[in-house]
């Protein structure tokens, strides 16, 4: 017997897991078609993973164009011009269209259901327009490459962006299409985690990831509409000339940047909270340790939604905004250190006396509280108004933004990719090559950005195709470093394509993890569980042997057959 | 109106465990979107409140442009239109087929008279050269400032008024599916949920019509 | 609670019938030519007014789950942070501030 969330009784079964399922997600239907207009979160996340990936390598490939450009204080590939289209368009691809949907909208879409014992999202339907609509706006920002290239920077500032002829209305348009992608996953996820929860999860054991998606989606339905609002006012400002953003016209170019901010800010938080999520995770099952703090990491990344919509004027300290502004955004930024320092002390204390197992995820997990920890402090640093004064648009804050987005966000999601890579394609990856690739990339990211950190505060501005020569060594070593990023990727995509296609069966639980979605075959049957599962144990539940560690099947009037199916099968 | 658990009934998609479920799911689904809404339009109120801050005097005078009994005939159009998608709705809740086509069909009237409203307002205005944006044109108000007030009207009734037009279509869609019967009071959904749009479109009319008309 | 709740007729009526006096008091208030800023603050308390009558009865909050209300406050408590903090720079842009 196991009590459910809603105070019913249900009688449960034990069951075991399904090692060599013969009929799972991947095979349940066959083509392009089956594939396209599916309605399977599971595919829908697979079909995200391989967009942001695509979108992930033309992102990568720009900025190694850009740093051979900064080889040397000559034109070495292109000229001022062309360098601002291509930093505008690596920042603005980067950002709308890997980052934002890496973490929620892949690894989100295909395992928070799974997570929550569910059969699927809340709307299944809606989910696939919202891939859908990202796919098509995507198109929108592509078209824009091949008219104009946009030249203003990712942050699309008036009044230079009203002003300059590049495919601007194109590109913000795409943008403002994806957002509403954004808006619809994270709606979908917010109905979700409060309706679809299965027997016996009750708040208090949904694994952390899941609060992670929560806060994030939270975020990207509070702030997403104003970066729409933002967007469509630019795209006015430049067909009609309504004059709120152009100060030729009577307009605030300030206020552009309100606006702009208002998403922008909370935007990071979409890029790192989930990452946040990914980390507990993995914490957690490679420390084989119950997670310490659930609580305050749970809450803590409630509190950063909050708190992380209180403080975008940061961003603009030496805009001319007025001084009272400035001085209480600059206050209210301190704040957000705290519960970011809270997920920090809490991971450190899980790993504290664990029996902590470095295999590739978990190195990344490592990676991620180094590089991190550099970002968020820096960007504590960057909240200070009299030092910030001085590093504004410099290679500092380049620098902070790739500690925290790409040392936090995208070591998560390798994390994350290699954590999950059995459960998503039921084959395991290559061990030896994994940690060899992460540690190319953590000494290549660190030779890319340290660096930055130095030349910025000697005073190196940023989105310049040139400069004086006192800077020159600084800027080779950061190239050096992007040449060996580049490597340490190489290497990641050839031995997962090589585990696709030859890798080692995986196991149902490879990692020994006490989560639900572990609890499930590797890869999951087409409908994740055959049955209702029933949960009688926390996600973090590592003083328990995993022999012990049981689900329950509820008793299912309306699904019934399937419940005797899937009683028949694992023999209770 | 609960369900006896027991039967699935063909409505309730595989996912969800009981109509009841699946329907406040679609319901708090719809509050968010909504939120959304609401932070959407929230960008045009701020700039709105922000250049009204910096030139009140503009206001006023800008405002005397616009015609207070138009909109206030306007907001009455709404407010009944309100009451009668929220009549289509009850009229679900209790299998009066006949009744949900009836209401949807007055309610639809009632937007299009709205926007017919709109649209002399609005032509009256092109014709004096109240055009939006850097076509503006008109010479009648004394202020540097007088195309970003309009800019900001036609921006906020604009959008407004697309989200009217986004609802008509929306309930004729839903008098078609009535007229196959599609709406029982064990399933009604679509018609609730757009029923709390309508609604939301009614509310930013409520605030939009002191706002823009009625500044002294 | 039952979240297929029907609202009584009655209610759907009066609250239109306070809909209406409601506009024809928030006009009738314009035309008294209250000082600035007080007509604002009075249009703007009756709008709201109306906006709550509107949520609780039309869209039936006050039967439904309370969740929703919670989004619904949520979403004007994020707008009032965006406007208010919006404020505290193109208010102040002027006045220097001496605390030092
Ligand atoms: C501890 C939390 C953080 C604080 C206090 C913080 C603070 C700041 C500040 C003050 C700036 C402005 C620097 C300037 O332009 O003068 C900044 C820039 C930036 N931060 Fe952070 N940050 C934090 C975390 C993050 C995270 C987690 C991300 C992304 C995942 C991020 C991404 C960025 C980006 C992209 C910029 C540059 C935007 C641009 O101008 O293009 N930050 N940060
Ligand atoms: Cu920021």
């Amino acid at each position: 017997m196991a009590t459910a969330s809603n105070g019913n009784t249900l009688k449960v079964r034990y069951f075991d897991i399904d090692e060599n399922p013969k009929e799972h997600y991947l095979n349940a239907e066959k083509g392009l078609k089956s594939w396209l207009f599916t309605v399977d979160h599971k595919r829908i996340g697979i079909m995200y993973l391989a967009s942001i990936v695509l979108f992930f390598a033309v992102g990568g490939l720009l900025a190694l164009v850009l740093r051979t450009e900064l080889l040397t204080p000559a034109e070495n590939l292109m000229n001022a011009e062309t360098y601002n289209r291509v930093f505008t368009v690596h920042g603005a691809v980067m950002v709308f269209l890997f980052i934002i949907p890496s973490i929620p909208a892949a690894l989100g879409n295909f395992l928070l259901p799974i997570m929550l014992g569910a059969k699927d999202v809340a709307f299944p339907r809606l989910n696939l327009a919202s891939f859908w609509i990202y796919s098509i706006g995507a198109l929108f920002t592509l078209v824009s490459l091949a008219v104009n290239p946009i030249d203003t920077g990712w942050t699309f500032y008036t009044p230079y962006s009203v002003q300059t002829g590049s495919a601007v209305i194109l590109m913000t348009f795409g943008v403002f299409i994806m957002g509403f992608s954004s808006i619809l996953t994270g709606m979908n996820f917010i109905v979700t985690i409060h309706k679809l929860r299965a027997p016996g999860l009750t708040w208090g054991r949904l694994p952390l990831f899941c609060w992670a998606m929560y806060a994030t989606s939270v975020i990207q339905v509070l702030a997403t509409p104003v970066l729409a609002i933002t967007l469509a006012l630019l795209i006015m400002e430049r067909t009609l000339g309504i004059g709120i953003f152009d100060p030729a016209l009577g307009g605030d170019p300030v206020l552009y940047q309100h606006f702009f901010w208002f998403y922008s800010h909370p935007a990071v938080y979409i890029m790192i909270v989930p990452a946040f999520g990914v980390i507990s995770e993995l914490i957690a099952t490679f420390s084989r340790k119950t997670i310490f703090g659930y609580w305050a990491i749970a809450m803590s990344s409630l509190a950063i939604a909050f708190i992380g919509s209180l403080v975008w004027g940061h961003h603009m300290f030496v805009s001319g905004q007025s001084e009272l502004s400035t001085v209480v955004f600059s206050f209210l930024t301190f704040f957000v250190g705290i519960p970011t320092g809270i997920k920090i002390f809490n991971w450190l204390a899980t790993m504290h006396k664990g029996s902590i197992d470095m295999k590739t995820p978990m190195l990344y997990a490592v990676i991620f509280l180094f590089l991190f920890t550099i970002g968020g402090v820096t960007g504590i640093m960057l909240g200070a108004i009299s030092v910030n004064v001085h590093l504004h648009d410099t290679y500092y804050v380049v620098a902070h933004f790739h500690y925290v987005m790409m040392g936090g966000t995208v070591m998560a999601f390798l994390g994350g990719l290699h954590f999950w890579w059995p459960k998503m394609f039921g084959k395991m990856y290559s061990e030896f090559w994994g940690k060899i690739s992460a540690a190319i990339i953590f000494v290549g990211f660190n030779l890319t950005f340290l660096p930055q950190f130095i030349m910025g505060s000697q005073g190196m501005p940023r989105r310049y195709y040139s400069y004086i020569d006192q800077f020159q060594t600084m800027h080779q070593l950061s190239t050096i470093g992007s040449y060996v990023l580049g490597v340490g990727f190489l290497i990641i995509a050839v031995y997962l394509v090589h585990s696709l296609i030859w890798g080692k069966k995986a196991p149902a639980n490879p990692w020994g993890s006490r989560s639900l979605d572990w609890m499930t075959s590797s890869p999951p049957a087409h409908h994740n569980f055959n049955y209702t599962p029933v949960i009688n144990n926390g996600p973090y539940d590592y003083h328990k042997p995993i022999s012990e560690f049981t689900l329950g099947i509820a008793e299912d009037h309306e699904h019934g057959e399937s419940v005797e199916k899937a009683k028949e099968e694992t023999k209770a | 109106m609960a369900h006896a658990t027991g039967t699935v009934e063909s409505h309730v998609q595989h996912h969800f465990k009981s109509s009841d479920q699946q329907f406040s799911s679609a319901k708090l689904g719809m509050w968010l979107f909504l939120f959304t809404e609401i932070m959407f339009f929230g960008g045009l109120f701020v700039a709105y409140i922000v250049y009204r801050a910096w030139n009140p005097e503009l206001f006023t005078l800008a405002a005397t442009q616009l015609d207070t009994v138009l909109g206030a005939v306007n907001t009455v159009v709404l407010i009944g239109s309100s009451l009668t998608v929220a009549l289509a709705i009850r009229a679900a809740q209790f299998d009066k087929q006949k009744q949900i086509i009836n209401y949807l069909l007055i309610t639809i009237f009632l937007a299009t008279v709205f926007l017919v409203i709109k649209y002399f307002e609005y032509t009256h205005k092109f014709d004096m050269g109240i055009l939006p944006g850097a076509m503006y044109t008109f010479e009648g108000i004394d202020h540097p400032k007088a195309n970003v007030f309009f800019s900001i009207y036609y921006m906020m009734t604009g959008l407004h008024g697309i989200h009217v037009v986004i609802g008509i279509g929306l309930m004729v869609w839903l008098v078609l599916k009535a007229m196959k019967g599609a709406y029982t009071s064990s399933y009604y959904t679509p018609v609730e949920i757009t029923g709390l749009y309508w609604h939301l479109v009614d509310i930013i009319w409520i605030f939009l019509f002191p706002l823009m008309y009625l500044i002294d | 609670m039952s979240a297929h709740h029907a609202i009584p007729l009655k209610t759907l009526l009066s609250t239109t019938l306070a809909l209406v006096v409601l506009t024809v008091v928030t006009i009738a208030v314009f035309y008294l030519n209250i000082p600035a800023p007080f007509d604002v603050v009075v249009a703007l308390f009756l709008a709201t007014f109306k906006a709550t009558l509107v949520a609780m009865f039309f869209m039936g909050l006050y039967y439904d789950e309370k969740f929703n209300t919670v989004v619904l406050i949520f979403s004007f408590l994020f707008f009032f942070v965006f406007i208010g903090i919006t404020l505290l720079d193109t208010l102040f842009r002027e006045s220097s501030i001496s605390i030092w």
